[in-house]
């Protein structure tokens, strides 16, 4: 049965963490006492963990993202994408010796399907890097189930074998990886973590940050999505005590835009606006003394995106916080045309971002405390439509971080096919892998239980694991 | 089924329309017989509405005929509630749009509007400023000159319900200047605006083949340029727009009823419309399309090497080649289009199909009502609008004036809800359009010259046409997390525009906009200036043009207070004039009473 509507469980959970922690009295040393204290230990520790959702908006194309170099899979590959002779670039197949400097070589010898090595698109030298040298991983054809699924059970569309709703649609699949519920759905599974992480943060609107738009991941049952723009929190500077040659109009706007109204649009619109105001403040002055040297490229908001992201990493002591989520997101990955100019440049976008990121937490010493991982709406299709690709369901994805078992591929290699079993037509990958075992693993690295974690993905038991191995 | 555009018809008798009260009919020895009797004609007459908005229990008895020697007339409509109206039809009014509502009444007026032609076009108002002449800095490769004439067009051109409805289908059928590259991407969206225009007081189904045909949505969604299949390659059409067409354009994702809600099986599933074979089919039937190039000239400019071609491609249909045209079969919703029929042919099948879909009505209606009138509607009145999209009363299906007749006109959008849950907010586009007309704004050097006000940190967090995804800016069933609207199982839309930075961002931008305006575009305050030492007469007028009086007295009272501290008199300073007046705009355009519009 798919259920997208979380029980209360991550609720209860919190009520007996708290009953926990408080317990052990005001002199335990929290740290020392994290075994008995059981569901309440990993998410009261005092070291700091952050979890980043970095979303492909529109769709990700797999197939040139992660890339089959050996030569009989390569042939394949660009047999089906309208390759050129001499392994050519050619319809959407990149040639093959434009993936010489981003072969992956993993950390041990590992067998893949059919023997297949891969290589990263030629912009993602920084990623291919990282994975080299350990500090990434790669998971194969992930994406959304509700339990797992043969081609003969997808194909029976028999209610014995449930499949997520609407797949192949944007709005929906981006909302399954953020939430597990098609769109309309109010909380993400990031938000399910941070419920239980919120105490232990002084600021608890800190616990679930977008620096993007508004994004159903970081939005809990408790915790709040907290929005902030690339150059920190922005302040109402007509309400901070004077504007138009008048102090009583700022202070009335203030009151005006902030006050408990009981219409209740009204009042959602102005709770907003409070929370900005309040928030403006402490997250700025916290923000102030930060000083990073890594440099973030300016003119591109998706690193801007990360370097927010890491300028609030710094400024976490200040702002009391040990457990984050965060999102930030690039759009434009919907590349039914154009994927051959278009690709290339997301590519180079998210490999100077993440590289930026991945340095700057080196610089911060907490490489080993923030796990980035990457998601989209969807995988796409093999085939190609002439100079791009359809919708497609699974995908292959990147975790990164230092703490990141990396040099490393999980999952279960897809053949490079048209035809076989792991797909559903066109080369639409049927997933190996869940969205919440990849979601599970990263929350038993971010301190939850095995009941926390099944209260946070509740269809979890569908799956033979919730540990993929990637985080250790 | 046939379709076709309709001229203004007779007014069917819908009892959520006006009616004409009993004692106000002429004699029955004054009528003369007419071709065309209804509430158009009627408007003329000395007929007054049972009630304003109300009129839910009368039973028709508009056709009534016409009258030889009308009398004046005045409905005598309560401002506030003139204005409520004239807020969900345009962007804002002038006193003498009031009069003009209350010398025809709602019906009347919708009608003169629907007859009213369109304002000049887009590409018309950018050729007539020179932006279709090649200059050195690459305006051939620029999307700017599309933003100036879209903020112009919001701002001041005069067929605002026209104007207003076709921003609204714009926030469906979406097309996005964002993403376009190539020759003349202001061109490009220009075609698409002025198409939405020409066809938005038409028949759905006319303008679903036009919006289809744009060179935009062909740009956006990756019709131009589509190719059939290639067994030889494994090459696949592209199936971008069969999806979009279904999902967002047409039908949506699940089978509906007429009130809107979906249909749902005894186990309480709701069925889909389509499968992934629906989309792969129909993507056949959008292969063999690209820009026209047939009209264009090339022009050889001194600083480039190659030619650059003039503006016809982006305003003509895109072209069909028979040759890049699957000719397989295709089956999708039930219906078989032959293999091998012609492109054409198979164009107006697959259309067709889609237009008579039965969800076609509730689908766009529910929507439309949303951009006009409120987030949540009630099933009853989404029913009422869909049967009015199915059926116009005179046998016509998609007559569009029908649709925003029946929105306009219905019960709940004329009844002032009284429950705290009714309205929706105001997007943040439609409130800047809506200070500029309030305010009188004026460009000094007549370009308009008002760019992507996109950005959230500053700017207004959307503009128009551009919108970030075919999703639109926001989705019809957005819920903000954690609020009592998702307590109450409501949505609200537009919040998914709204957060911590979009709400700062906006505020300040504004108070820059009303101080200084944006560039050449800049507002006029004279006509504040006989209510300017008197804070009160001041606030009514404002209240009234912007909200329909919808801040309530008690935050009136509060703005005038602070207001008042500061006095003004004719002999105040222009600055301290200005001051008053942008602190009244700023105090009311921010307060939530505004914000949200019921």
């Amino acid at each position: 049965m798919y259920n997208n509507r979380i029980p209360d469980l991550n609720r209860r959970a919190f009520m007996k963490r708290a009953a926990a922690i408080a317990g052990l009295g005001a002199a335990a040393p929290i740290a020392l006492n994290l075994a008995s204290v059981g569901e309440a230990a990993a998410m009261d520790a005092t070291d700091y963990k952050a979890i980043v959702c970095c979303f492909f908006y529109g769709g990700n194309d797999y197939a040139n993202t992660v890339i089959p170099y050996d030569l009989p899979n390569y042939d394949l590959y660009s047999a089906i994408r309208g390759g050129a002779s001499g392994r050519q670039r050619g319809g959407v197949a990149l040639g093959h010796s434009e993936l010489d400097g981003t072969v992956l070589t993993t950390l041990t010898p590992q067998t893949l399907t059919n023997d297949i090595r891969y290589a990263l698109a030629p912009e993602l030298t920084g990623v291919a890097s990282l994975f080299n040298t350990g500090h990434a991983a790669i998971q194969l054809n992930v994406g959304p189930l509700v339990v797992p699924l043969t081609l003969a059970q997808y194909q029976s569309n028999s209610k014995a074998y449930p499949q997520p709703p609407k797949l192949f649609s944007h709005n929906d699949q981006s909302s399954i990886w953020q939430s597990l519920g098609s769109e309309g759905a109010t909380v993400g599974w990031g938000g399910r973590m941070g419920d239980l992480a919120m105490a232990s943060n002084g600021q608890s609107l800190m616990t679930c940050i977008s620096a993007s738009g508004n994004a159903v991941f970081v939005s809990g049952n408790d915790t709040l999505q907290y929005q902030i723009s690339t150059d920190g929190a922005v302040p109402i500077w007509p309400a901070k005590g004077w504007v138009f040659g008048s102090s009583e109009t700022s202070t009335l706007l203030k009151q005006l835009i902030t006050e408990p109204r009981s219409h209740v649009m009204e009042n959602a619109f102005n709770v907003v606006t409070k929370r900005s105001m309040d928030m403006e403040a402490i997250v700025n002055a916290a923000l102030d003394p930060v000083t990073l040297t890594t440099h973030f490229d300016q003119t591109n908001d998706f690193a801007k995106q990360f370097e927010i992201v890491a300028r609030l990493i710094a400024a976490r002591n200040a702002l009391g916080t040990k457990r984050q989520v965060f999102f930030v997101s690039i759009g434009g990955f919907d590349n039914h045309d154009g994927l051959m100019t278009n690709h290339p440049k997301l590519m180079a976008t998210f490999n100077s971002a993440i590289t930026s990121f991945y340095n700057a937490t080196v610089e911060l010493g907490v490489a080993n405390k923030v796990t980035t991982f990457t998601a989209s709406d969807f995988g796409r299709t093999l085939a190609y439509n002439g100079d791009g690709s359809d919708h497609g369901w699974g995908s292959h994805h990147f975790v990164i971080g230092g703490a990141v078992k990396g040099g490393q591929f999980y999952g279960t290699a897809p053949h490079i096919s048209l035809e076989t079993d792991d797909q559903v037509g066109q080369g639409r990958l049927l997933p190996s892998t869940a969205v919440d075992q990849m979601a599970a693993t990263l929350g038993r690295w971010f301190g939850l239980s095995g009941s926390e974690i099944t209260s946070v993905l509740p269809n979890i038991g569908n799956f033979a694991t919730a540990n993929l191995g990637f985080m250790g | 089924m046939e379709f076709q555009d309709t001229r203004p018809v007779a007014h069917p008798e819908n009892r959520d329309e006006p009616v004409v009260s009993p004692q106000a009919v002429p004699a029955a020895d004054s009528v003369q017989s007419s071709p065309l009797p209804g509430l158009g004609l009627l408007g003329a007459l000395s007929v007054a509405l049972a009630a304003c908005g109300g009129g839910g229990g009368g039973s028709g008895g508009g056709s009534t005929g016409g009258g030889t020697t009308p009398t004046p007339v005045n409905y005598n409509y309560a401002p506030a509630d003139a204005a409520r109206f004239l807020l969900q039809a345009q962007f804002a009014f002038k006193d003498s749009d009031l009069a003009a509502l209350n010398a025809k009444g709602y019906d009347g007026w919708l009608t003169a509007q629907f007859d009213t032609p369109a304002n000049q076009t887009g590409v018309a108002w950018m050729n007539a400023q020179g932006h279709n002449i090649p200059t050195s800095d690459g305006n051939y490769f620029g999307s700017s000159p599309g933003d100036f004439m879209i903020w112009h067009a919001l701002m001041t051109d005069t067929d605002q319900l026209r104007k207003r409805c076709a921003l609204a289908v714009s926030e469906m059928m979406v097309a996005s200047l964002n993403p376009f590259g190539g020759w003349w991407p202001s061109y490009v969206i220009a075609g698409y605006w002025d198409t939405l225009n020409a066809h938005v007081f038409g028949n759905f189904r006319t303008l679903l083949e036009q919006i289809t045909l744009t060179p935009a949505v062909g740009a956006f969604l990756n019709t131009a340029g589509n190719l059939k299949e290639d067994p030889a390659t494994g090459r696949e059409p592209d199936e971008n727009y069969a999806r979009e067409v279904m999902q967002l354009f047409t039908i949506g994702l699940y089978e509906l009823n007429i009130d809107g809600t979906p249909k749902t099986d005894l186990l309480g599933n709701k069925k889909e419309t389509y499968t992934q074979s629906d989309i792969s089919n129909l993507a056949r039937v959008f292969t063999g399309y690209d820009w026209d190039w047939s009209k264009v000239t090339w022009t050889n400019v001194s600083w480039l090497d190659y030619d650059v071609p003039s503006t016809e491609f982006a305003t003509s249909p895109m072209a069909f080649n028979a040759d890049n045209h699957s000719m397989l079969e295709v089956k999708f919703l039930g219906v078989t289009i032959p293999a091998n029929t012609p492109g054409p042919d198979a164009l107006k099948i697959a259309l067709d199909t889609l237009f008579n879909h039965p969800n076609v009505g509730p689908f766009f209606g529910r929507q439309m009502i949303q951009r006009l009138v409120t987030s949540n509607p009630s099933p009853a009145y989404v029913s009422r609008v869909a049967a009015k999209f199915n059926d116009n009363g005179s046998g016509v299906r998609g007559d569009l004036k029908a649709v925003w007749r029946a929105i306009l006109l219905d019960d709940e959008a004329r009844t002032l809800p009284t429950n705290n849950t009714a309205g929706k907010l105001r997007e943040p586009m439609i409130r800047l359009a809506q200070f500029a007309r309030t305010f009188d704004v004026y460009s000094t050097n007549g370009k308009w010259e008002i760019y992507d006000l996109s950005g959230s940190g500053w700017g207004i967090g959307q503009s128009p046409l551009r919108s970030p995804s075919v999703f639109n800016f926001f989705r019809p069933g957005y819920v903000p997390p954690q609020t009592a609207i998702a307590a109450n199982g409501d949505v609200a839309p537009e919040f998914q525009l709204h957060n911590e930075t979009t709400v700062a961002g906006f505020i300040n931008f504004f108070t820059s906009v009303m101080q200084d305006g944006y560039g050449d575009v800049k507002p006029d305050y004279t006509a504040m200036m006989p209510n300017i030492s008197n804070s009160q007469a001041l606030l009514d007028w404002m209240n009234l043009h912007l909200s329909a009086n919808q801040v309530s007295p008690a935050t009136i009272a509060l703005i005038k207070a602070a207001i008042d501290v500061h006095p003004i008199d004719a002999s105040s300073t222009d600055f301290n004039k200005r001051d008053r007046i942008c602190n009244c705009i700023l105090l009311l355009m921010s307060c939530p009473e505004y914000l949200i519009q019921k």
